[in-house]
């Protein structure tokens, strides 16, 4: 029987970095889930993803949030080379997490869509849908902070779901 | 006060002569429909097998025109057993709402020809005859420079095992859009 | 090979209710835990509740929340620190349409780490009126000494007890 969800690859941060890549994705599964455990080793950050490479400007992203002082907000942002997978629910020195799922990464017909939910307890939490205006297969997912680090003990999981 | 006191519970194995039989997960794929070159309106799953507790519906849907709406219907009831609630983002404002007595549960708004919606839809004890269906749903697309993101609710209002569920898009599922639907396992 | 996503152990609440559901002994044999909620519970009112969520009886002031959430007529957010539980929304309360349980998830990487745990939940609580709360919500535990998740412990907050026919399920899920 075909296993229909398994972990693909892992990383556990022995020291700060500014970012984390997967590469030589395979292309047997349907979706992909990523799962981000992380804090940041000092100050704040935006967590930004990229695929394949990509540092164009062929990504956007729509968001909903809730952010301090009981504020609630929607954004986007468009024609960016650094798309958020938060708008709040950034990186801070609160551990955090965000589950990012890339859906139907490996088709070679369509763009890609990837929803993605983000949660600081300390400054936001929220969902968020990215688009990435490509009809590659995705091969590689980066994930980088906008500044400072990702610090020692931060997890990055991708895990694969495959459809019938 | 309901305790359950866990027992280690691993399952190991590999199809080597000798040692355990390979057990799947508690998370299966049931079925899964690819939209080819001809759109259609509906798709269907027929004949959902009892095995499961949870189902979780997972889908991209390329259609004519965006932010149509994305409707599940179950049982082939098309009575208006249905209502359904939202909290969405449209990229300038939050938003909720809700309507009742529908002949649907809203699951999401459909994507643009080119910019899929994905969506994710979770369906909790599909088989429970003492409650009526709840959905939740998590979705949304963006069209760089428009789109939603989506996290929405339903109650079909029966409480008749989920034997077959159908997606409606009223802008039609074009090439490429694919359905997938999962079964999820509980502990026996 | 190991599965990735186990049922680990099931509860559905008898006849007479329940004031708590909970999990005990979860082995640290998996990654992250994620449980799916099916909940109902006795408080009078029609718009749902909170669920209350504490790990290892832990009442400490230690948690906190961020929460996103609809009424069915606006969007509104609210948090709360150093409380002695975390929280998740919403489940179905008593006034709410008969028969209608909240739909939640809640999802907790590296609960076996030795770092303060973070939680993912969405959960919806419907109604077949306008008013039914739903909502997106960030949590954390952070006690003064770091621990594995051994038990949790699911309340309503606002309500007593967990109504006949709710359930939840644990699962563990593995990264290798």
């Amino acid at each position: 029987m075909a296993i229909t969800y398994e972990p693909i690859a892992t990383t556990t941060l022995g020291s700060a970095q500014s970012s984390v890549t997967f590469s030589s994705i395979s292309g047997s599964y349907t979706d992909i889930i990523l799962v981000i455990n992380a804090k940041a080793n000092t100050g704040t950050a935006n967590i930004v993803w990229e695929v394949n490479s990509d540092t164009g400007t062929n990504y956007s992203y729509t968001y909903v949030n809730a952010e301090p002082g009981g504020v609630t907000a929607s954004g986007r942002a468009s024609s960016t080379a650094s798309p958020y997978l938060n708008f709040y629910g950034y990186l801070d020195t609160t551990w955090g997490n965000w589950i990012a799922h890339f859906m139907n990464y490996s088709n070679t017909t369509t763009y890609k869509s990837v929803l993605a939910r983000f949660n600081n307890s300390n400054n936001g939490t929220g969902a968020n849908v990215g688009l990435w205006r490509s009809t590659s297969a995705i091969t590689q997912i980066k994930i980088k902070t906008s500044a400072n680090n990702f610090d020692t003990g931060s997890t990055f999981t991708l895990y694969g779901i495959k459809a019938a | 006060m309901a305790v359950v006191s866990i027992k280690n519970k691993l399952r190991r194995g590999n199809l080597l002569v000798g040692n355990d039989p390979y057990i799947p997960t508690d998370f299966e794929s049931i079925a899964t429909t690819t939209v080819g070159s001809t759109s259609v309106a509906n798709i269907e799953f027929t004949s959902i097998a009892s095995t499961y507790t949870h189902l979780q519906i997972r889908l991209i849907n390329l259609s004519s025109s965006a932010g149509t709406n994305l409707e599940l219907r179950f049982n082939s009831d098309t009575g208006n057993n249905y209502d359904t609630h939202w909290l969405y983002g449209s990229g300038s404002s939050a938003t909720a709402g809700a309507a009742t007595n529908l002949d649907y549960v809203w699951a999401a708004g459909a994507g643009s020809s080119t910019a899929p919606a994905g969506v994710v839809v979770d369906i909790l004890d599909y088989r429970n005859t003492n409650k009526y269906k709840t959905v939740r749903t998590l979705g949304g697309y963006d069209t760089n420079g428009g789109g939603y993101i989506y996290f929405t609710s339903g109650l079909w209002r029966n409480t008749n095992a989920i034997t077959s569920l159908k997606i409606t898009c009223n802008a039609n599922f074009n090439q490429y859009s694919q359905v997938a639907l999962y079964g999820i396992k509980v502990a026996s | 090979m190991a599965n990735t996503y186990t049922a680990i152990a099931t509860v559905t609440v008898g006849a007479g209710g329940a004031s708590t559901i909970e999990f005990t002994s979860i082995p640290a044999t998996y990654t992250d835990l994620y449980v799916l909620l099916s909940l109902r519970d006795n408080r009078a009112s029609t718009s749902g509740d909170n669920v209350k969520v504490t790990f290892n009886s832990d009442t400490s002031s230690v948690y906190s929340y961020r929460l996103l959430y609809g009424d069915g007529s606006s969007a509104g957010s609210a948090s709360g620190s150093s409380e002695a539980q975390t929280r998740i929304q919403y489940a179905s309360a008593d006034n709410q349409t008969a028969s209608t349980f909240g739909s939640l998830n809640m999802y907790v990487p590296n609960y076996t780490s030795s770092n303060a745990k973070s939680i993912s939940s969405e959960g919806a609580s419907e109604n077949n009126a306008t008013e039914a709360y739903m909502g997106l919500t960030a949590g954390l535990w952070n006690p003064a000494t770091q621990a594995a998740i051994t038990s949790i412990k699911f309340a309503p907050y606002n309500g007593t007890n967990w109504k006949q026919y709710s359930t939840a399920t644990l699962y563990g899920i593995k990264n290798s």
